[in-house]
């Protein structure tokens, strides 16, 4: 293992004595109290871009490069930021224990974090129920699995790279039907994504391949070969689409993200593929099913053989797979070749074409860092993705070095120069994501029960319920195989899209989902479980046929406040505090000033802290509500 | 294949495009009582791509037999629901090739019986006129991205595939306004789909049009809890719309201060909006069809003479299992597109209104055993009391393969554009010859006009 790759990011030694200092006197302002008017985040950005300004020659480095370790968790404010970006929000004990660390120690730590088990939690909800078909509770295990891996597991960068992952391999249980009533399905989906999200991309193609989740959402699942006879044709909804979303999209790029010039096809850019690429490749696709199909399955759908055959690899039926050549991108894969054979040959082959590197990095960094990357970002990340290996800034590589290599390419996107000290820092950032909003607020106040089950708030985020709460995105339940949003998504009538930026997120922010996450949000934020209307829950109670307490919906997510409370006499201080752990100090203070003109004007009652809790609960809802906390930059 | 000769097709048979324009400019005036010179276009979209060889069926014997062995797989699992004998014959006058609908389509077979409901055959994107030769041969430029969902979806609406910033709904409101026919609201265009491409213009922004449920428990909690209000962080928000250093803060902002202000006036107005004396299915077609009906009730009240609606259908990418799926699908458009037809006529604005209906694309006539994949060009249905109907527009191409129309396995190329398809809708708004060539660019590449008489 090399100590230092020439890869590693390099700064001019003036620099780095600069940084040395600039991290020093972060350092000193995070452990200050720092009154929001200077802003820790202004004051960290401007230092960094001083620091950026030295910056541009490349020297040599034997020593990893130090500054750039120091420079995530450089002060409260940049830890925070950084783990909004890498895990599911910063805690309280976080950003205590986590200034002035390395930022490649953490890394390796949650790269080696054992991974959360979702087929082992799916098994511990249905061990509780009496019966699984069309139990409320078994229906949405996978979601509660989602949360309570999210918001309390060790493994957050991992389970970041999960949601990320979700996103572009998207299976959705939105629909009802055997996903739903099957929760095996998108368990098996989750652990695959689990496995491999610190694995390689290739071997997560294959396996999500076999997935029956995967084979089902994408009606493969018992697809057999051509048949001249009556005129059937392979199924090609997963070959086109493992084409245009899962590997390499419709158009030619070059390695940063830019399309590759030609002289044919729309605005100059080269169509990768044809519709004959598409049958040859959907011959690929046939005679995988589950070990007991559909038909067999139907007498006895809860038998444990069916269940089983949802969370494990679909095996191969030969006498249905095509038996045909199967031509595409340029390969013929010989008639006479296995299901299995071929489906390894046509993975070599997309994975082999070039666009892959910068087609799934762009996606990555825009679902971890910025939604409008520049070239130079996804050039570099694309960079480590093709190599398969990336040097951390304490001169440890990870990856093996095979294409595709997951783990290097997530160190490689957070941290990019562009993503530590952003150029353009005011188009740089994106939305944050309505889950991770959810995580983070979960996160910030230790939320006493993560019980899911017992809170109805979340068992459908996808629209606005009757409360007027929703948030446009629920996990692994988008609206269909393009996701909440489309990575391409340039926001019409806003400034961003005057600029060509594309921001996805900007795709579900409308004069519905906007009131109805503030709603959503405010629940949460005002401990409103606590008087809760509980007669839905006891109807819930009574379909899942588990002995349950409605009052326990009364603590599950009742947020912890008590530090917060501590500081409801002192405003500054507490929008300081709030500040810091949900916005990375990114609050302006003309926001900061609106927040307190209303939250000040909850009575201080001597002789009864009711009112503390109030102005916590109202700041807090104030401050998830705001552009500035929105905005993740 | 045959253009049906329709009812009043007389009326301005010879004058092409010019006339209905000038018909449709000169008419409006005449048309309005009580100062309602109101207009809107409600585009239905089906997305996932209809099958569009499940909406228009061939009913010759011969041509039935010969779709039925293609599809012989399929319609297996269909059960009776697919026999010749189950299907809705459409009326025709006189001509040699028959079509029929599926029983699912009731509704609307009695709108086109009726007369307020045409069908467009063959209708997808397109660049120039193009066949099964060209395309073989490449000599003609090509719509980008032919049979992805989200691009063709994208190309439908604004022309340009995924990425486009403009529909030509929006489009057509500008150019509207800029005409000095209509002017500009929060309430130009609006959706009650997922989807806001086809409502969005340079000008006009597209306003999403919710069920309800828009108060905000904010500003309870803060009235109820304080002797404080709201009004700082409104007034803070609205600065931040303009001049926040952040483009996205900038942005966010700015959304969310039209939005509070948008979804007061339309709560307010809804509320009060008459009772429509039409009873809508509760499924996702029919609330969203009903929610258009109502605001078109309020239409004096929310002070606007030309609407755009976006209204979205989903759920239509059948590739497996498309017997048990596409069925329901039918039943809800018909159902949906039923009640909002009466509920028109009950308030006396049923030709004021027109219904447009749009797919990603329509699907092979080969099937895939319980399914049927990605085509191009399709079926579809235009609705309303303006609507010059009982007829079908252009070709349905025949139910084989290699013909000149096939693009491979019954993946249609289109004989009319989408550009035309569009123009005919935006020339019954009101829009002149500049504005349709500036919202539709490929219109130019067409000579023939096989929609000229589609709109009153």
């Amino acid at each position: 293992m090399s100590r230092c790759s020439t890869k590693s990011r390099h700064l001019p030694r003036a620099s780095r004595l600069l940084t040395v200092r600039v991290v020093a006197m972060l350092l000193a302002l995070g452990l200050s109290s720092l009154s929001v008017a200077q802003g820790a985040h202004d004051t960290f950005k401007a230092l960094l871009s001083s620091v950026q300004e030295v910056r541009g020659g490349v020297v040599d480095n034997d020593q990893g490069d130090a500054e750039a370790d120091a420079i995530p968790f450089a002060s409260e404010a940049s830890t925070s930021r950084f783990l909004s970006q890498a895990t599911f929000g910063a805690t309280q004990s976080d950003l205590s224990t986590l200034v002035g660390t390395s930022v490649s120690d953490w890394l390796l730590q949650q790269f080696n974090e054992d991974a959360s088990d979702y087929l082992a939690t799916l098994d511990s909800y249905q061990a509780q129920l009496p019966f699984l078909l069309r139990n409320p509770w078994n229906q949405q295990a996978t979601t509660f699995a989602f949360w309570r891996h999210s918001i309390k597991g060790n493994d957050q960068l991992r389970q970041r790279m999960v949601f990320a992952l979700s996103q572009i391999l998207v299976i959705s249980n939105i629909d009802g039907g055997a996903l739903t009533d099957y929760p095996e399905a998108v368990a098996y989906h989750q652990s695959l994504l689990t496995e491999f999200g610190f694995g390689n991309y290739r071997d997560l193609l294959e396996a999500m391949t076999y997935s029956p989740g995967m084979g089902f959402y994408l009606t493969y699942m018992g697809n057999e070969k051509e048949d001249p006879e009556t005129g059937r044709q392979p199924d090609e909804n997963y070959a086109r689409e493992i084409l245009q979303l899962f590997t390499m999209g419709l158009v030619a790029l070059n390695d940063d993200g830019t399309l590759a010039s030609s002289i044919n096809g729309d605005n100059g850019s080269t169509e990768l593929y044809d519709n004959d690429d598409i049958t040859g490749l959907a011959k690929v696709f046939t005679g995988l099913d589950r070990s007991v199909t559909r038909a067999e399955s139907q007498n006895n759908p809860e038998a444990p053989e069916v269940l089983r055959s949802w969370r494990e690899s679909m095996v191969v039926y030969p006498a249905k797979h095509a038996q045909s050549a199967k031509t595409f991108l340029g390969l013929t894969i010989p008639e006479n070749t296995s299901a299995a054979d071929s489906i390894t040959l046509a993975l070599d082959q997309l994975m082999s074409v070039a666009s892959v590197g910068p087609f799934l990095s762009r996606q990555l960094i825009q679902r971890f860092t910025t939604s409008n990357p520049s070239a130079g970002y996804i050039s570099r990340v694309t960079q480590v993705f093709n190599d398969g290996r990336y040097t951390l800034p304490n001169g440890i590589a990870v990856g093996d070095g095979r294409r595709g290599d997951l783990k290097a390419t997530i160190a490689a996107i957070l941290l990019d120069t562009e993503n530590l000290a952003p150029e353009a820092p005011n188009t740089f950032g994106k939305l944050r994501e309505p889950v991770l909003r959810f995580t983070q607020w979960a996160r910030a106040f230790n939320a006493g029960t993560v019980t899911p089950e017992y809170t109805l708030e979340l068992y459908d985020l996808s629209s606005v319920s009757t409360y007027g709460q929703g948030l446009a995105q629920h996990p692994f339940r988008a609206p269909s195989v393009f996701n909440f949003y489309r990575p391409g998504y340039v926001p019409p009538g806003t400034d961003s899209g005057a600029a060509a930026m594309t921001v996805p997120e900007l795709q579900i922010v409308t004069a519905e989902t906007i009131p109805a996450y503030m709603n959503f949000i405010t629940f949460f934020a005002m401990a409103d479980m606590q008087s809760a209307d509980l007669s839905i829950y006891r109807e819930i109670g009574g379909l899942t046929g588990v002995d349950f307490d409605p009052e326990l919906a009364r603590t599950s997510f009742l947020p912890d406040y008590s530090t917060e409370e501590n500081l409801a006499d002192d405003l500054p201080e507490l929008f300081a505090h709030l500040n810091l752990l949900l916005a990375g100090g990114a609050l302006s203070q003309e926001a900061v000033d609106s927040f307190i003109d209303v939250v000040a004007g909850v009575p201080a009652e001597a002789g009864d802290d009711d009112w503390r809790a109030t102005r916590v609960g109202l700041a807090v809802a104030l401050v998830m509500t705001s552009a500035d906390y929105l905005v993740a930059y | 294949m045959t253009h049906f000769l329709n009812r009043r097709g007389f009326l301005s048979s010879g004058l092409g495009c010019l006339g209905s324009l000038a018909m449709a400019s000169f008419t409006s005036p005449l048309k309005a009582q009580d100062n309602d010179d109101y207009r809107a276009l409600v585009l239905l979209f089906q997305f996932g791509g209809v099958d569009c060889h499940d909406v228009v069926i061939p009913y010759g014997v011969g041509e039935y037999n010969e779709y039925a062995n293609i599809r012989s797989d399929l319609l297996s699992v269909y059960g009776d629901d697919r026999a010749r004998s189950s299907l809705l014959q459409l009326a025709s006058s006189g001509a040699s090739a028959a079509f029929a609908l599926p029983p699912e389509l009731s509704g609307m077979k009695s709108l086109f019986d009726e007369g307020a409901a045409a069908l467009v055959g063959n209708v997808g994107p397109l660049v120039e006129p193009t066949n099964r030769d060209s395309f073989a041969a490449g000599g003609v430029t090509l719509p980008p991205r032919l049979f992805s969902h989200n691009d063709q979806q994208s190309l439908w609406q604004s022309s340009s595939p995924e990425g486009a910033s403009v529909g030509w709904g929006g489009l057509f409101s500008d150019l509207l306004i800029a005409q000095g026919i209509s002017t500009l609201s929060d309430f130009s265009a609006l959706t009650t789909a997922r989807d806001r491409l086809f409502v969005t213009g340079y000008e006009t922004a597209p306003y999403v049009a919710s069920a309800g449920g828009l108060s905000l428990d904010l500003s309870n909690i803060v009235n109820r809890q304080t002797d404080g209000s709201l009004a700082a962080v409104y007034q803070m928000l609205r600065a931040q719309g303009e001049s926040a250093a952040h483009i996205l803060t900038r942005d966010l902002a700015g959304s969310t201060v039209s939005a509070f202000d948008a979804n007061l006036e339309y709560s307010a107005i809804l509320s009060e909006a008459p009772d429509l004396g039409v009873a809508f299915r509760a499924d996702p077609v029919g609330t969203q069809l009903e929610r258009v009906a109502k605001i078109i009730a309020s239409r004096q009240e929310f002070g606007v003479n030309r609407q755009v609606f976006l209204v979205g259908a989903y759920g239509y990418d059948t590739h497996s299992a498309q017997h048990t799926s596409l069925p329901n699908l039918h039943s809800r458009l018909d159902a949906g597109v039923s009640a909002f037809s009466a509920s028109m006529k009950n308030m006396g604005t049923f030709d004021r209104v027109t219904l447009a209906t749009a797919s990603d694309f329509g699907r092979t006539l080969a099937d895939n055993g319980d399914g049927t994949d990605h085509g191009w060009g399709g079926h579809q249905f235009v609705v309303g009391g303006a609507v010059n109907g009982g007829s079908l527009y252009g070709d349905i191409p025949p139910p084989s393969f290699e013909h000149s129309q096939d693009a491979g396995r019954g993946r249609l190329i289109p004989t009319i554009a989408v550009d035309q398809y569009a123009a005919s809708l935006g020339r019954w708004l009101g829009l002149d010859d500049d504005s349709l060539a500036q919202a539709l660019p490929n219109l130019g590449n067409f000579s023939s006009n096989p929609l000229a008489n589609l709109l009153l």
